[in-house]
Order: C-alpha cells, then structure tokens, then sequence
C-alpha cells in the first residue's frame, strides 16, 4: 500500500545553472525557495541540502510558535509567522496541525514580573494578545502547577500569550517540500555546497560535490553551519555562536497540559503533544560545539526543575532525547542581510532558538528581497551591520546569552 | 558529557569548572590604526567552523587562569597544539 503512494515532492537531477541557489534544506530555505515561485515567479530555483530536509533545527526544535518576544522590530515579524500558519496550511493543502493552545510563561519574583509588564505592553502596543497573570489566574489555566511556597522558585505570576501554540515541525518541512516541488524548485539531498564563486564583484556560481552550478543569487539560509559557510565559503565572518541545545520527551500520559508553560528562572519549557508525550528543554552546553551530544546531566536537571512546578510529573519516565544546534548572535536577533559581502549574496542566520517560529515569515521577506534586489523595511533592523554600529537590539535582556559575549 | 580540558596549572579537569572565553583572534588590536571594521571584527566576529579551533579558557571553579588550547568542536576533545590539525 505505502509503496503506491504518491511521493510529496519529486528529486530532479541537478542542473548546471539557476536563478537562484539556496544553501540548507530547512525551513527557513525551503520557505525562501517557496514564495521565490509562488509570490515573485522565480521557479528556477534549487535547495542545496547536505544531509536531507528538516535534517537539522527544523526537525530538532520543540515545534513551539509564538509573537510575544521582546523587542519593537522582532514582535511584527513573529506575529505574522503566527498568521500564517492557517494560510499555510490551507494553501500547501497539508495539515500543518497549527494548535494555538496558548503559551504561559512563569514569573518567579518581582524582576521576571518586571520583564514581563514590558513585554506584555510592547505585544499588545502591536496589536498582540498577551497578558500578566497573577499565580491564581495561572492555576486556573494550568491546574496541574504548584503555586504554592514549596518550589525554590515560588510563582509569582505569568504572561499568558493565547495566539501561540504549536506547529508540528515535520509537517512544515513537507508542507513546503511539496509547495516547493509542485511549483518547480529542485530540492537536491545529499549534496554538499564545497564553494562559491564571485565574477566581477558578483556571485557567479557555487560548487558542489555533485558539479558546478552557475546562478547570480545565494542565500545561505544553513542553520547552524551557516556562520561556518559564511565564514569558509563567503569570506563574511559574523558574530555567532553556534551551542547544543538538548530537548526530551516522556511516555505519553493522560491530558494535563493544554498550554505551553515555559520558566525563565528553572530555565525549561513543558508542553503536552497530542500522543499525550510531555516535550519538554531546553538546556545549551556552554561552549560553542557542533555534536549534538546528549548529557545525562541534563536529563538530571530537566527532571528536578519540570517537576518543581509540575509535581504531577514525578516518576513520569523519559523515552527521549535529543540535540540540535542554536547559533547565537550576542543580541539573540538574527542577521538577515543581502549583498553581502558581494551582490547577489544573501544570509538568513543567527537565528540561535527562534529559528522555527519565524521561518515561514522570513522566507516570505527573504524572498522578495532576492527577487527585487531591494530590502523589505520589516527585514531592515537585522542587517549585519548594525554590530559595528552599535546598534544590538534588546532581545537578549530576558534571555540567557551561553557564547563569550556575556 | 565527559568533557576534560587541560589547564596549565591543574592539569586535566571537568569541563563545567570552567568558563569559555571565545575563539582566539589574536592580539587586540592597535589603536592608533583602529578602524570600527577591525573594532567590530575584533569584539563580535568569529569564525564558528566545525573543526580544530584555538581558543580561550577561564579556569572559574579553579585557579582562575586564563590560557588557550585547541578543541575539535565536532567532538569536544582537545587536540595537541602540535598536531598536524590545529593549523588553520
């Protein structure tokens, strides 16, 4: 039976030029290749994957979406990328099993709460739905939390964002694959960008371990190997980090969790899937490395501080764990850039655990500005640039920076 | 993760007592020529390849020395400086 199905997306064998080249099959790349053919008609498009799509971040992360960051010029992008998903899913005619169940982030202590009334002002200033939540209001969203005095980290409150939710991150990846395929985009698996080549201050070509492949756009859009590419291939070093971040599931158990509960001082985040599996991280090595390794250390860690706000969960077992690669900018904004450092050269990274959320969004821009050579004004404040200027935004002020910056 | 890194006072150590203080770029550089290019290049930039990279190390839980070594960032293990790997 499974053998007879149709295949959602066809391989093509590669060809020697396109009029765009888009290195690493994630979603961001894929997105990119997506609105490349479907908003601008620019369908002689390839997607330079290594491994296989959605090998990387876009199969790694918590599938968590949400528009309730901090800052005035990352807020608009997000909240789009929210929008889109029911759009999405209708378009690519593939379920992206949108579930915007509502994601309640813990205060524990007058600082957090602080953070919060900042946070929650600068959504709803934007026209985003959040809201600070006493301990009681939290308990009576999530009756399974303790709001007692017990845990080290009393609760002292919450920010309740209701549009977020979770996507499931595989759907997306073939959502697009399929979107990308039926509109004419090559996607080439298992191959391997081995350089670039400029012509006249342009980009004129890539190389490949499977031939040369002529073409005068790149978007180098690889994740966590991106600052790696950029750095070896486009002679553009940039500013990241590139951390493991760990995330593991337990066995499935009954309904208890109908939101996304996140803490910033036990540093985790809980969410129930729909097998009824608790996903839950999410712990960085403090040291830039590309091993994906898993440490029994953290699922130590993970175990005492989920269970400090979720009691309920004590002698759940964990089934899984796994880890992915974050690269981290030291303003935990990403750097998206065009014609850098030659025309025709554009970069989509820096992404550090945001990466999923925006993807969809950020291709939608990503690819009109390669298509018009001209940068969409939401895309602007993530130039690269503005680390020499002295303009870091302020995302990093609720968030925990791992890379030698702090 | 059984991480080791070897400092020069006390030897080969838990890689958690210590703190990661960034590639190594070299000396900072001079300010009577500083350009913002090179300030920026020399505060933010970094090369983040997956390989043999020279780096610096602060030994906090420890004797509180700061010193280089080189670590494969596709494995976490340290490689000796003389190895045929550690050149760039």
């Amino acid at each position: 039976m499974l053998g007879l199905r149709k295949r959602i997306w066809t391989p093509r064998p590669v060809k020697s030029s396109y009029d765009a080249v888009i290195i690493g099959g994630g979603l961001h790349g894929l997105a990119t290749a997506y609105f490349l053919a479907r908003d601008h008609g620019i369908t002689n498009v390839a997607v330079i994957e290594k491994r296989f799509i959605g090998f990387g971040g876009s199969g790694r992360n918590t599938a968590i979406v949400r528009a309730n960051q901090r800052t005035q010029e990352n807020l608009p992008l997000y909240k789009e990328a929210l929008d889109l998903w029911p759009v999405l899913t209708r378009e690519l005619d593939f379920n992206l099993m949108f579930h915007n169940c509502g994601n309640l982030n813990l205060a524990h202590g007058e600082a957090a709460l602080k953070a919060m009334r900042l946070q929650v002002s600068s959504a709803r200033f934007l026209g985003i739905d959040s809201r600070l939540l006493d301990p009681k209001e939290c308990k009576d969203l999530v009756p399974a939390l303790d709001i007692s005095q017990r845990p080290r980290y009393p609760i002292t409150g919450g920010m309740y964002h209701p549009p977020g939710g979770i996507v499931r991150h595989d759907a997306v990846v073939w959502g697009l694959a399929k979107g990308c395929s039926r509109r004419g985009v090559h996607i080439h698996q298992g191959t391997e960008v081995t350089g670039i080549g400029f012509e006249r201050g342009k980009v004129a070509w890539v190389d490949t371990d499977r031939g040369k492949i002529r073409t005068p756009r790149v978007l180098n859009a690889a994740g966590g190997y991106s600052a790696g590419i950029a750095s070896r291939l486009m002679g553009l070093r940039l500013p990241i980090s590139v951390l493991t971040i760990q995330a593991m599931v337990t066995q499935p158990l009954k309904p208890l969790l109908h939101h996304v509960i996140s803490s910033g001082a036990y540093h985790c985040y809980a969410n129930q899937t729909l097998k009824g599996e608790i996903v839950t991280g999410a712990h960085m090595d403090p040291w830039p490395n590309f091993t994906t390794q898993t440490t029994a250390a953290y699922i130590k860690h993970q175990a005492e501080f989920v269970t400090e706000f979720l009691p309920c969960l004590k002698g759940a077992k964990f089934m899984r764990i796994w880890g992915g690669l974050a690269d981290m900018t030291p303003d935990m904004a990403p750097i998206i850039d065009g014609h850098v450092p030659a025309e025709g050269c554009f970069i989509d990274c820096g992404w550090g655990y945001f990466g999923f959320k925006s993807s969809t969004v950020t291709g939608r821009y990503m690819a009109r500005y390669m298509a018009t050579g001209e940068c969409p004004e939401i895309l602007e404040p993530f130039a690269l640039k503005r680390f020499q200027e002295h303009r870091l935004m302020g995302e990093t002020a609720a968030l925990v920076d791992y890379s030698a910056n702090n | 993760m059984a991480f080791t890194i070897t400092c020069p006072i006390c030897g080969p150590r838990s890689g958690y007592e210590f703190r990661y203080g960034g590639e190594d770029k070299g000396p900072r550089p001079d300010p009577a020529q500083m350009t913002p290019e090179a300030w920026c290049d020399y505060v933010h930039m970094t090369d983040s390849r997956p390989g043999v990279q020279k780096e610096w190390w602060y030994h906090r839980a420890g004797c509180g020395t700061w010193f280089t070594i080189y670590r494969d960032t596709t494995t976490n293990l340290e490689v000796a400086p003389d190895s045929p790997e550690t050149v760039a």
